[in-house]
């Protein structure tokens, strides 16, 4: 009896206590330090219009986890749900009849915007979520661009000259609505992950037809997660619009939102909560302290630093204390459907 | 006995090449069932049509009464059908106690049951199994460090949390030590007595579908070739020279 098993001793999969109850101490710090950081005299309009697109980066990052880092499905046309949410709050707070603006005011035209966002997800998400691995990806970009097009030929979006919305200036108001945001998008995602939800589609990205024929209704839980990363993203989408109170299809459709949101991702670590916010932080800090002084190299410096994540650090900062993420090499296997030959190889050695 | 799975005409083509043509099979309430044959013979492809892995090109396949031959897989789970694979297939980035969550009755749960933590019930469940199949020890350890007989056992727990009626196992035993052979074999052997949970058994290792079995089905170039009591297809020449070839013996 026994025979083969080992009995070592069970293996925390996160970091120990005090480390994380010192993890949840600098959580509640920052949260704290950001609160209270308009009321300083030396932060300016401009620092804060800064910090805000910074946590709009944190937000897209977080909903792009939630289907890339989690259920596995890499999505390389995330933006679109960005623009579609920035789109429909300028055609609706930009509304005019025969002169006079009639738009609506901000926060219902913000809301139906992540609305019609998500609802757009959950019907694309139904079709190409059926693709896997780079199938899927690629129809996801395929959506991202057909979607920018339409947009730039379409009358009611101001073709490719755009939308100019009414001017706004409380920019505190925006930093604290969207600090609120991502403080709840954030608390959200530890919630789910707890979750049988969460876990599930934790299930569908490790193995996809294991977790079909152990009862778990695939279609439903990735293309339910993929709606709200939708709506979500689609609401900072609309919050954008509304502060950069112009859109154009070119800067409410553009591919580096995207690109950003894998990079924060994989430098914070995939599929674990925290990993997105210190990966967009840390990304968003070097490009506006770093890159600003390496300008004609900044590609080449991204692309350096996702060699070194790859290499180096594959379950990203984050991943190096909790274990309960995946690396950046086990989701391109399961991106490139390897799982079950290598698993086979290693059954057969 | 009253047939729980029923095939009918299964057929199953891959392009040019037929895998199964027109297989019939049934597995009884609380049977144990073998289904063997010699390599590329349409085992795997029979039991992926019968758990709807794949799509079937003819025929019906019933459980419990219910036609689910155009069902998904989990509708199918569900239904109270698990199974394992011949690759095994496992949840490598979660340890063997969250791997064996994941693998509970999700029929009927709700809302209220999704968007909930484990409860303690199936922890006490888990645990129980993991006590079964010897796993405990490795509760906390992540699946994909586990060794082949370990991955075999856990992917055995995991088919058996969702307290099924009938286990379709593929490949049970290969990859495992002889001495974990006889304890996989005492096991099913035990949930079949306590629980009635039948079983429909592809292996290579005839010795072990003699033991377990009441019934064995021989399938060759996808086509059922016999069936009957272990005893009795050991000694049929068909078998025999399907295996072996003409002069050769299924040795048990």
């Amino acid at each position: 009896m026994g025979k083969g098993l080992s009995t070592r001793s069970p293996r925390g999969m996160v970091a120990g206590g005090g480390l994380r109850h010192a993890g949840w101490a600098a959580s509640v710090a920052i949260v704290v330090f950001l609160f209270l950081l308009p009321l300083l005299p030396s932060v300016t309009n401009s620092t804060l219009f800064t910090l805000t697109l910074m946590l709009t980066t944190v937000g897209v990052a977080v909903n792009w986890n939630l289907t890339g880092g989690f259920t596995g499905y890499v999505d390389f046309g995330h933006a679109v749900w960005f623009g579609i949410g920035a789109y429909t709050t300028a055609i609706l707070v930009s509304l005019q009849s025969n002169g006079p603006q009639i738009g609506w005011s901000p926060i219902p035209a913000i809301g139906l915007g992540a609305l019609v966002a998500g609802l757009l997800a959950a019907v694309i998400g139904r079709a190409t979520m059926r693709l896997k691995g780079p199938y899927f990806s690629i129809a996801m970009l395929g959506t991202f661009v057909a979607m920018r097009e339409i947009v730039r030929v379409s009358g009611v979006t101001g073709g490719g000259v755009g939308l100019t919305l009414p001017p706004y200036l409380n920019r505190p108001l925006f930093y604290y609505i969207q600090l609120v945001l991502v403080v709840a998008l954030v608390a959200f995602t530890w919630w789910l992950r707890r979750t049988r939800f969460g876990a599930a589609l934790v299930a569908i990205r490790e193995d996809e037809i294991g977790a079909e024929m152990r009862g778990i209704d695939t279609t439903h839980f990735k293309v339910s997660v993929f709606s709200f990363a939708g709506f979500s993203t689609g609401l900072f989408g609309g919050l954008w619009a509304y502060q950069n109170t112009f859109v154009d299809p070119d800067i409410a459709f553009v591919e580096v939102r995207t690109v950003d949101a894998v990079m924060s991702t994989m430098l914070g670590g995939l599929g674990t909560v925290a990993g997105p916010v210190v990966g967009a932080v840390v990304l968003y800090w070097l490009r506006e302290v770093l890159w600003a002084n390496l300008l004609d190299y900044h590609l080449l410096t991204q692309g350096a630093l996702l060699i070194v994540i790859v290499l180096f650090i594959p379950r990203g900062l984050v991943g190096l204390v909790d274990r309960r993420g995946t690396s950046v090499t086990a989701l391109w296997g399961h991106w490139l459907g390897r799982r079950a030959d290598r698993q086979k190889r290693e059954d057969e050695t | 006995m009253t047939a729980l799975l029923e095939a009918r005409g299964v057929v199953k083509r891959f392009g040019g090449l037929t895998a199964l043509d027109h297989v019939d099979i049934t597995v009884g309430e609380g049977e144990m069932v073998g289904l063997i044959g010699p390599n590329g013979s349409g085992k795997t492809t029979l039991f992926d049509c019968l758990s709807r892995v794949s799509n079937v090109d003819a025929g019906s396949i019933t459980f419990d009464g219910t036609d689910i031959t155009r069902h998904r897989p989990h509708q199918v789970a569900r239904l109270g059908m698990s199974r394992t694979f011949q690759v095994i297939r496992l949840y490598r980035d979660l340890t063997v106690s969250e791997n064996m969550e994941l693998s509970i009755q999700w029929e009927g749960l709700g809302a209220s049951g999704l968007f909930t933590k484990t409860d303690p019930g199936t922890r006490r469940r888990v645990e129980s199994l993991l006590e079964f199949l010897l796993l405990a020890p490795l509760r906390n350890e992540r699946a994909g460090v586990l060794s082949g007989g370990q991955r075999r056992l856990l992917e055995i727990g995991m088919a058996l949390m969702s307290e099924p009626r009938l286990v379709l196992l593929d490949e049970a035993t290969s990859g495992v030590n002889p001495a974990l052979v006889v304890e996989i074999a005492d096991r099913l052997r035990e949930v079949n007595r306590s629980g009635g949970v039948a079983f429909l058994l592809v292996e290579h290792n005839v010795g072990f579908v003699a033991d377990l079995c009441q019934r064995v089905v021989v399938l060759d170039q996808g086509a059922k070739l016999a069936e009957g009591t272990p005893r009795r297809i050991m000694h049929d020449p068909a078998v025999v020279e399907a295996y072996f070839g003409a002069e050769g013996e299924v040795r048990k």
